[in-house]
């Protein structure tokens, strides 16, 4: 009887990608070894267990070959597919790039949907993409009393790195911070250069109350725009919390009551 | 005539009343349109646009929309700030303008600007303030976002070019359909000075396109392309006239966009139709949809209707009627079929069509497969089969199929294989007899007498 070797990988980009170069290094063969994420609270019988250490020089290099071999749609779809969170991608990732390796023209991979593992990143892709790009127009922010531009997220997929990119170039001239308060960290672009990404438990609680004076105001006059721009006879909650489901909405000025 | 513009209103009731007044426009839009930042102002354009909120009504807030002023020398009957309404009535300044703009912009509320006004003194006038405000935010405060301008019909042409190079999109109501409702419901405005103003950009952005095939640099004239809007359901025509009217201009005037709205009634005038059962916003939708037909689809106008079929299908959506009245082109091969014939299968769209020509180089596509692929199976199971097969066995022939495709929650076709000849009895089927068009009385009395 033979048994499947399960990589267990740590629950990040990283972390999937080493798995990927350890599965692949430890020549069991393809059908042989899976890669696992999520916690350990059952084990399978018949399996080995290995634990991945994650290892950015093996991540890079994992990555550099998917950028050279399967092209740059496959490169971009693997980092937003790892941005989700669901329990088949690291597989599906693995064979993914598997499949890419092996085709004769490996940028075709993106466009073999046939195959399930191939669908299921191009899918989680969209996910992920649909979530930053929501986030791109979602985010608030608000004015601190020191000029820093402040905001909060809540995403379902770690978006944080994809949308960083965006404000970045959108507010070069800004200092600006988005929290992502369900994974404890945070975007820090300092005004003109480069962003980075840093734990949350940096942030000083007692300077994030103190906002500047105008922001109030404008504040104010967002939330009765929102209420002014609204046709009455159209009203349509339904198709707007299609459009903007409510988990979005704790963030978000308009929805916030004025105390 | 007298301006009664208030001096010594807020910020805030100025912003209440102008935004207000202009909630009636539509194209919130932000598309069209790839910018980097210019690395001493702020602001981007990103190609497909950004939705930053949705109103109560479902529409998207994209951009900051108000009228420059609700002040207006017209009286067209349709619109709420007629000269003869007595409305509360402001005016912005440029300056309050640039503030509003880079408040919001800073903390991410919007993705720009959609300037458009009432007709202050006269249109030149009018558009003089618009480009003003323009100038001041792109060169002042180095705004480098969104902006979408009205031009307003009868300025004069230098101001609306000038204006063109500040501005991504620049869109000219064509208020009304066609020429007689316009003449009907806005004796002041005609069909020529709309055209006029949109003949001209059209043709400085041809122009432009050739500068800037030379000269990379060169200053460049609404990038996002030029767009318009007209009221659906205020005056009698047909939907055939509107999506003709509509291709019309997407083919002579090369407008990016035709934005619908369906008439609220907001002002009591006996040229108005009274609408008991609220704006037609079902009418509005279907138009849109033809919309999409016209434009990413390769459908013509005639193809959807026709003078003996002036008007949209209630229940069904432009492209299954198409498909229900040519049966003879179904069912089509998914494995062969090339992508403009997959383009008009319902439940197919753009981007499942697109992934469809691709996969199927790899190896040959199954149900399942169209499925990942967001192929919508249970409009599309009748009109396609994989390697030769359909889907179940089904019949293509109209009235089954339509009455599955009627069905909202998704669901086997009725009569499965033993049951093939078994049909449901239902008010609206007339196969014993023919429903005379005397009264829908005697179908109901022929229905119980069976």
């Amino acid at each position: 009887m033979t048994t499947t070797t399960v990589f267990w990988c740590e629950d990040s980009l990283y972390g999937i990608l080493t798995g990927v170069y350890e599965a692949w290094d430890s020549r069991l063969g393809h059908d042989r070894v899976r890669l696992k994420t999520d916690e350990q609270d059952s084990l399978e019988l018949f399996c080995d267990y290995r634990q991945v250490k994650t290892d950015a020089s093996k991540a890079e290099k994992v990555l550099g070959t998917i950028r050279e071999r399967l092209g740059e749609e496959a490169f971009e779809a693997v980092c937003y597919a790892a941005a989700c969170e669901d329990s088949g991608r690291a597989d599906a990732i693995y064979r993914m790039v598997v499949l890419g390796l092996h085709m004769k023209n490996g940028q075709q991979v993106v466009n073999c949907l046939q195959n399930p593992c191939v669908s299921l990143v191009m899918r989680l892709r969209t996910k992920a993409w649909h979530e930053a790009h929501r986030y791109m127009g979602f985010v608030r922010f608000e004015e601190l009393e020191n000029g820093v531009l402040y905001a909060q997220i809540e995403p379902v997929c770690a978006v944080l790195p994809l949308l960083a990119p965006h404000f970045a170039e959108r507010f070069r001239q800004e200092h600006w911070v988005i929290h992502d308060k369900k994974r404890g960290l945070m975007a820090v672009h300092p005004r003109g250069t480069l962003w980075v990404l840093a734990d949350a438990g940096d942030l000083n609680p007692a300077c994030l109350e103190r906002r500047s004076g105008r922001e109030r105001e404008f504040q104010e006059l967002w939330k009765s725009f929102c209420k002014a721009i609204a046709i009455e006879e159209r009203r349509n909650p339904r198709c707007q919390q299609g459009l903007l489901p409510l988990r979005f909405r704790d963030c978000m000025t308009e929805f916030q009551e004025t105390v | 005539m007298q301006v009664r513009v208030p001096e010594n209103l807020s910020l805030m009731e100025k912003l209440n009343i102008l935004s207000d007044a202009a909630k009636y426009d539509v194209a919130c839009t932000s598309s069209g349109t790839e910018r980097g930042n210019s690395g001493k102002g702020v602001g981007n354009c990103i190609e497909p646009g950004i939705c930053h909120s949705f109103s109560a009504d479902g529409r998207c807030i994209s951009l900051l929309k108000i009228l420059f002023t609700n002040e207006c020398i017209y009286n067209c009957r349709y619109c709420l700030n007629r000269v003869s309404n007595d409305v509360p009535r402001a005016a912005f300044t440029p300056q309050e303008v640039c503030d509003l703009v880079m408040g919001f912009y800073r903390r991410n509320y919007i993705e720009g600007l959609f300037l458009s006004s009432g007709i202050l003194k006269s249109p030149s006038y009018t558009m003089e303030l618009l480009f003003q405000t323009l100038y001041k935010l792109r060169h002042e405060c180095g705004f480098g976002g969104y902006i979408h301008v009205k031009a307003i019909p009868g300025a004069d042409p230098r101001l609306i070019e000038m204006t063109g190079y500040l501005a991504d999109r620049m869109s000219i109501n064509l208020e009304l359909p066609t020429a007689e409702g316009l003449k009907r419901l806005a004796p002041s405005k005609s069909r020529t000075r709309i055209l006029t103003p949109m003949r001209q950009v059209q043709n400085r952005m041809a122009e432009n396109r050739n500068e800037l095939a030379l000269y990379q640099n060169a200053p460049r004239f609404v990038p996002a392309g030029q767009s318009t809007q007209m009221i659906i359901g205020a005056t009698p025509e047909s939907d055939y006239q509107i999506v003709s009217v509509a291709e019309a201009l997407y083919q002579k005037f090369a407008l990016k966009r035709v934005f619908y709205s369906a008439f609220v009634r907001v002002n009591e005038d006996s040229l108005l139709p009274a609408l008991p059962g609220g704006p037609p916003l079902l009418r509005e939708h279907r138009l849109y949809q033809a919309d999409w037909l016209l434009r990413y689809y390769g459908f013509r106008a005639e193809e959807l209707l026709s003078e003996e079929k002036p008007n949209f299908n209630v229940l069904l959506d432009p492209k299954c009627d198409w498909a229900l009245c040519h049966l003879e082109q179904f069912p089509v091969e998914i494995n062969r079929a090339d992508y403009q014939t997959l383009l008009r299968v319902p439940g197919i769209g753009v981007r499942s069509a697109r992934r469809i020509v691709k996969a199927r180089r790899l190896g040959s596509l199954d149900f399942p497969d169209l499925k990942r692929m967001g192929v919508v199976l249970k409009r599309a199971l009748y009109f396609i089969t994989c390697r030769g097969r359909t889907m179940y066995p089904i019949r293509i022939e109209e009235d089954y199929i339509t009455r599955n495709l009627l069905s909202v929650k998704e669901r086997l076709p009725l009569g499965l294989g033993e049951q093939m000849t078994y049909r449901q009895l239902s008010l609206f089927d007339d196969f014993n007899f023919s429903v005379s068009s005397e009264s829908s009385g005697r179908t109901a009395c022929g229905l119980s007498a069976q």
